[in-house]
């Protein structure tokens, strides 16, 4: 868990945006390009999201919290402190909140969210005790933080008044997808039941565990599985992921570029499906981007992280 | 536990099973610039099936490498793609190539030892991107083989590009070809401005909110304008378009589509046959087309897009003295119980100032002009616009009070546009198509009655146009919107085209 409290030394998070008072936010936007002459772009708002989080990490999401801006989408970025009076930096569409006491956050987001447009939390950490005021005020609940255990013991609660998701899960949607993809070679699915092993090596191994309960929830496995994930050095979460019985085996690696999935089959009686599609665009804008796009409560995810509190 | 559980919740939409695609007319224009890119890219975002390959067929003999090299050179001109990625080169592998003369019989039995050869059991798509004059050989040819009839587990279907058929006599024949050897539900009649996001919006705008469907009809809408409007001339494509001209070319297909879109009753739910019986019955109601509610002209020189252009009948290929239509203008009625009185206006044109597609419904001015006394500048009507590309998009003009002491009224206009809103990559057309194709989803297909009672329309129109022989055709300038004849068209009714 990351220091709760920032350092004074920050720099802000929107260094562009002008400072204004708490009480005159919706004014600023509202005239947001107009006091220099320009006049901003008339566009279709489609969200609000709200980022919390410590302020390093605020830091690293306001650049993809500003492009998402261009797209119709309201940011408020809030980082947890201890001041009930924080500073207030506004820049087109979006909202800097620094350092707020953690008891006003709600009181915040209920005050600047767009009303009759969904709003989607993007919680980077913090006091996991927020998140219970923030779930009502949301759709969806996209969790990120660093080290998941605590939020995703909730998520179960959660999701019972809001739609939740994970940004590791979202990172997985490829490796998940290509996995899929062989359950529709019909001898991989006759073959799958006497797999007994699967074995998942990568650098973040809560979105290894994430994965095998994704598979072990989906294909309802009662104990005939063995589970091996294995901590790699490197900057991929997910190296490689194979589901077989040293007979047989699927195969998911990442490829030498690292943008890239290598897929393969070994299976008795099929010809062979290797091939090597896109890892996709992995960048932290379209990862949050896709998430502001999907409005449904995921119960893959919700079984997912529930299956995974059981995989060691 | 479902067929496949993993595919429960999965984000990604679902992909198609096993399938072979093979493209007749795989050295053309159309597999280069538009279907090899849109496989690309379908496969670089993991929408192809795990097990998947092309089969490229064309009078060259290319082999497995020429094709390959094509392909190459395809996504190096029109996807962007300048050096071979792990995607290209993967997909790359699948690809595959007959080459032979599509009379020959002999290339079928290939085909069929190929297909066998790369999957026996998954689906087999074919992808007819050949000169309409070679469908009935081709469509007859595989039935022949049993190329038709699916194996086993997996399906066959075939996409069969427009023009579908020349008049109501050819395309009634060429279903008839067609039926012999595949079943409707095999069938996909491509039209790929089915494929756009704002054509498969405009049912989401009509049926997904409340508030548009009950102006939607004669009460409060005056008139519909719908137009599409191309820059290009006949480019390479002169000895098609002198036998076609602009009704066969854009209207018979891409315009009925738009109009039966804009015209039809709630489907009671989105499925395929649901969404097109009520998309036959707008087509349905439109009443046969009078001469004096047609007009076609035909560009001279002009200057478009920044540089002179000749005059169409100074095109390469084109006769000196062709009577093809390039602009064609239509007022057509539809007698429904919704539209009864509602003109609806189609126009059409090469070498026009900009290139744009659009629907653009105008509803009635206000029962009372209250405001006539303190405002100089009268009301404009209400106008929604669906932007189908390049800008895909809707917009509304609405009139507002200008700032000030005053009371002076002047119209604004609310934008949403695709490419902002969302964000994310729009889909080209035929990324759409061909994977709802694999996916056996016929919605964005034309039906087999659609186009005949498309062509119902426009045939006797074109047999008025032969029975008058070589008339002194309209002309517009090139690069402008102005047509004296287009106008009178639609200015005795008191309504003006939009300018663009």
């Amino acid at each position: 868990m990351e220091d709760a409290v920032s350092s004074p030394a920050h720099a802000s998070l929107l260094p562009l945006g002008r400072e204004v008072p708490f009480a005159d936010i919706e004014l600023a936007l509202g005239r947001s390009g107009l006091d220099d002459g320009k006049r901003a772009p008339g566009r279709a708002l489609t969200a609000t999201i709200v980022v919390v989080g410590p302020h390093a990490r605020l830091a690293e999401a306001a650049e993809s919290v500003e492009q998402l801006t261009d797209v119709g989408v309201r940011a408020i970025l809030i980082s947890d402190g201890d001041n009930p009076a924080p500073t207030v930096r506004v820049l087109d569409h979006a909202i800097a909140i620094e350092e707020l006491r953690p008891d006003y956050l709600n009181n915040a987001v209920a005050a600047l969210r767009l009303s009759s447009l969904p709003t989607v939390v993007w919680w980077r950490g913090a006091n996991p005790a927020m998140l219970d005021g923030l779930a009502d005020l949301s759709d969806r609940l996209v969790l990120d933080a660093e080290d998941p255990a605590d939020v995703w013991a909730h998520v179960s609660v959660l999701s019972e008044r809001t739609a939740t998701s994970d940004l590791r899960w979202a990172r997985l949607t490829r490796w998940r997808a290509l996995m899929a993809q062989f359950f529709d070679i019909p001898e991989v699915r006759e073959a799958v039941g006497a797999f007994t092993r699967l074995s998942i090596d990568g650098a973040d191994l809560h979105a290894a565990r994430l994965y095998a309960g994704w598979l072990s929830s989906s294909l309802e496995w009662t104990g005939g599985v063995a589970i091996e994930l294995r901590a790699v050095a490197g900057p991929a979460a997910i190296e490689r992921i194979e589901f077989g019985n040293g007979e047989q085996a699927l195969t998911l690696r990442l490829g030498p570029s690292g943008s890239c999935i290598e897929a393969s089959a070994r299976v008795q009686g099929h010809a062979g499906a290797s091939r090597v599609v896109s890892l996709g665009d992995q960048c932290l804008t379209t990862i949050i981007g896709e998430e502001l796009r999907i409005r449904s409560h995921d119960l893959a995810f919700e079984r997912a992280v529930a299956a995974a509190q059981g995989v060691v | 536990m479902s067929v496949n559980p993993l595919q429960d919740g999965l984000r990604l939409e679902p992909t198609p099973g096993p399938a072979t695609l093979v493209i007749f007319g795989a050295s053309g224009d159309l597999t280069r610039r538009k279907l090899l890119p849109a496989l690309y890219r379908l496969s670089r975002d993991q929408r192809l099936p795990a097990r998947f390959s092309i089969v490229g067929v064309a009078r060259e003999e290319f082999g497995d490498d020429g094709f390959r090299q094509e392909f190459r050179d395809s996504l190096r001109e029109f996807a962007g793609v300048t050096h071979e990625d792990e995607v290209a080169h993967s997909l790359c592998e699948r690809l595959h190539y007959v080459g032979g003369d599509f009379q020959n019989p002999a290339i079928y039995q290939q085909l069929a030892a190929q297909i066998q050869a790369i999957d026996s059991t998954g689906g087999v798509l074919f992808y007819l991107a050949i000169p309409p004059g070679a469908y009935p050989n081709v469509i007859e040819q595989l039935g022949t083989a049993g190329l038709a009839t699916a194996t086993g587990s997996g399906w066959r279907r075939i996409i069969i590009e427009k023009p579908f058929g020349t008049d109501l006599h050819t395309a009634r024949e060429l279903n008839a070809i067609v039926h012999r050897h595949f079943d409707e539900e095999q069938v996909f009649r491509i039209d790929h401005y089915l494929g756009k996001e704002t054509v498969q919006n405009l049912m989401v705008f009509r049926f997904a909110n409340g508030m548009f469907e009950p102006v939607w009809n004669r009460r409060y809408i005056d008139h519909v304008q719908i137009t599409a409007a191309e820059t290009v001339g006949v480019e390479r494509r002169a000895a098609y378009y002198e036998g076609a001209g602009a009704l066969r070319d854009m209207v018979q297909n891409h315009l009925m589509q738009l109009l039966s879109l804009v015209a039809m009753e709630p489907p009671i739910a989105f499925t395929a046959e649901s969404v097109r019986d009520r998309k036959m019955d707008a087509l349905l109601s439109v009443q046969p087309i009078a001469d004096e509610h047609v007009v076609r002209a035909q560009y001279r020189a002009g200057w478009v897009t920044g540089s002179e252009v000749p005059a169409y009948r100074q095109e390469p290929g084109v006769a000196v003295e062709s009577t093809t239509e390039t602009f064609v203008a239509l007022r057509m009625q539809l007698d429904s119980w919704r539209w009864a009185g509602v003109p609806f206006f189609l126009r059409t044109g090469k070498r026009l100032p900009k290139r744009t597609t659009e629907i653009a419904i105008q509803f009635r001015r206000p029962p009372l002009q209250i405001f006539k006394r303190v405002s100089r500048s009268s009301v404009a009507p209400n106008l929604l616009i669906i932007n189908v590309q390049p800008d895909e998009g809707i917009s509304v003009r609405f009139e507002a009070k200008l700032p000030g002491t005053r009371m002076q009224l002047a119209p604004v206009m609310m934008n949403f546009r695709y490419g902002t809103a969302f964000g994310g990559n729009v889909p080209e057309a035929y990324e759409t198509l061909l994977l709802d194709a694999m996916l056996g989803d016929p919605t964005l297909f034309a039906r087999h009655d659609f186009v005949e009672s498309s062509w119902a329309l426009i045939t006797p129109i074109h047999e008025r146009w032969r029975a008058e022989g070589r008339p002194a055709l309209p002309e517009y300038e090139a690069g402008e919107w102005r047509c004296r004849e287009s106008d009178a068209l639609i200015e005795r009714e008191g309504r003006r085209w939009r300018t663009l």
